[in-house]
């Protein structure tokens, strides 16, 4: 092949790995950045500035990062957790992150890219997924407290009767061994 | 780039626009897909002019090996409608499930990537337009097989719970028939159906309270024999025709031993029966 290696070409794929979005619950975003191109990528450094800091926190992980060199045909992978503060809730748009790389080792130009775009997802109130998903126990609870009677009267009365009988019949014993 | 293949629309792709495909899922193979599984692809889109483009949509579709003009799977083209300066680029997503009801065998797979430029101009590029094959994957256990057999274990255990009362009921019936013609020799298979007008069948008591009943003392004779004896009467000779059979035995018992009552109700009933004359 006549032709010379290809410049470091970046895909950077943001992903939202959660499948329930909730107000005051983790958030995972994960980064994945592939290397197709021919030549090393260097000084990769993404920065995400699409959860503002007055609707999320940042729990884990840091939403700038900086990778030395991205080796061609090679991947790594960057994950954060972010979490939305009390009160946010409802449809939000999760938008692309900012990419900047040097296309090889010589290149003087920086390389502006967007990662992908996860797109809209609604954020769930914390009231809404504790009514779907809380395990409900003091309902249930109510529920076993409520169903208690008709179960336990009938075996009363049926525990009486069998335990009055059973007394005759070992009264009856005793006064066959006599 | 690639040409855009005989598309209805005469749709070209810009020279300005590089574009680069990569499977991510499945992460290894580019030519081969699983059927029942999730494909997820990223395509680099990289604006190398001087001009702003607007990506608009993408799809992606399976087509007939043999000729790609005859659509087999059309997946949804998602609008991302993004804007690309010139000198930069960006990544977009794809994902896509592949239906098990694919066989394996290879399949056309195109990608269309619709965007246009700032005068309005529209391009297409075909990132995607290569055979591919669909795999079926061997997996070991899948849900309908695991639960095939479960409902096959279900099966075989109602037939050995059948098979296990079928054969204890049958051995109580001997067991109980021989104890009986033991005790009472007037209790047959061979009696008439119509001599025991009550029809109570008293297998169902356990063994020690039908010796207890039969060597009872006091009562010389069974309720058994009393009721085939009974059989016998004419109908309006009693005309209470209480039963008595319901009583546990110490209640007839203590009702015998009364020193008041000097026939006990079952004597009484018995010797009516008979026909006697002391009622």
């Amino acid at each position: 092949e006549e032709e010379a290696t290809t410049p470091a070409r970046l895909l950077i794929e943001k992903q939202i790995l959660n499948k329930y979005l909730v107000e005051s619950r983790d958030i995972v975003v994960n980064y994945n950045i592939f290397n197709v191109g021919q030549s090393p990528a260097i000084d990769v450094h993404i920065s995400d500035n699409s959860f503002s800091t007055e609707h999320f926190d940042v729990i884990s992980g840091v939403l700038k990062v900086t990778v030395a060199r991205l080796a061609p045909g090679t991947n790594i992978t960057h994950t954060s957790v972010v979490r939305p503060k009390a009160g946010i809730w409802g449809r939000f748009n999760f938008t692309a992150g900012e990419v900047t790389y040097l296309v090889n080792e010589d290149s003087k130009d920086i390389q502006l890219g967007y990662t992908s775009e996860p797109g809209e997802g609604f954020i769930v109130s914390l009231k809404e997924f504790d009514r779907r998903f809380s395990p409900h126990v003091l309902d249930w609870s109510a529920f076993v407290v409520m169903t208690l009677p008709s179960l336990v009267i009938p075996f009363l009365l049926w525990f009486k009767s069998k335990s009055k009988y059973e007394s005759i019949v070992s009264a009856k014993h005793a006064n066959k061994k006599h | 780039g690639d040409d855009d293949e005989n598309e209805s629309l005469s749709l070209k792709a810009s020279p300005d626009i590089d574009t680069f495909f990569l499977f991510t899922k499945p992460a290894q193979s580019t030519s081969e897909l699983p059927a029942g599984k999730e494909v997820h692809f990223l395509v680099g889109f990289a604006n190398k002019g001087t001009k702003d483009y607007v990506v608009d949509s993408m799809d992606a579709s399976f087509r007939y090996a043999q000729d790609f003009s005859f659509h087999l799977q059309n997946f949804t083209a998602i609008a991302y409608n993004r804007v690309v300066k010139p000198k930069q680029e960006m990544t977009l997503a794809y994902q896509f499930f592949v239906s098990d009801a694919y066989s394996a065998r290879p399949y056309g797979f195109t990608v269309n990537l619709f965007y246009r430029d700032v005068d309005g101009n529209h391009y297409l590029n075909a990132v995607f337009n290569e055979t591919v094959s669909i795999v079926e994957l061997d997996e070991g256990l899948d849900g309908e097989t695991f639960f095939l057999y479960v409902f096959l274990a279900a099966v075989f255990v109602l037939v050995a719970v059948v098979a296990q009362q079928f054969f204890v009921s049958f051995s109580k019936k001997h067991i109980s028939s021989s104890l009986s013609s033991l005790t009472s020799s007037s209790r047959s298979k061979t009696e008439t159906g119509t001599s025991n007008p009550n029809d109570v069948d008293y297998d169902w008591l356990p063994e020690e309270t039908l010796n207890s009943l039969n060597k009872s003392p006091k009562v010389r004779q069974s309720p058994r024999q009393r009721r085939v004896k009974r059989g016998t009467e004419t109908g309006t000779s009693n005309p209470n025709d209480v039963d008595y059979d319901w009583l546990p035995e110490e209640t007839l018992n203590s009702l015998n031993k009364s020193p008041k009552v000097r026939q006990s109700p079952r004597q009484r009933r018995v010797k009516r029966g008979t026909g006697s004359a002391d009622d």
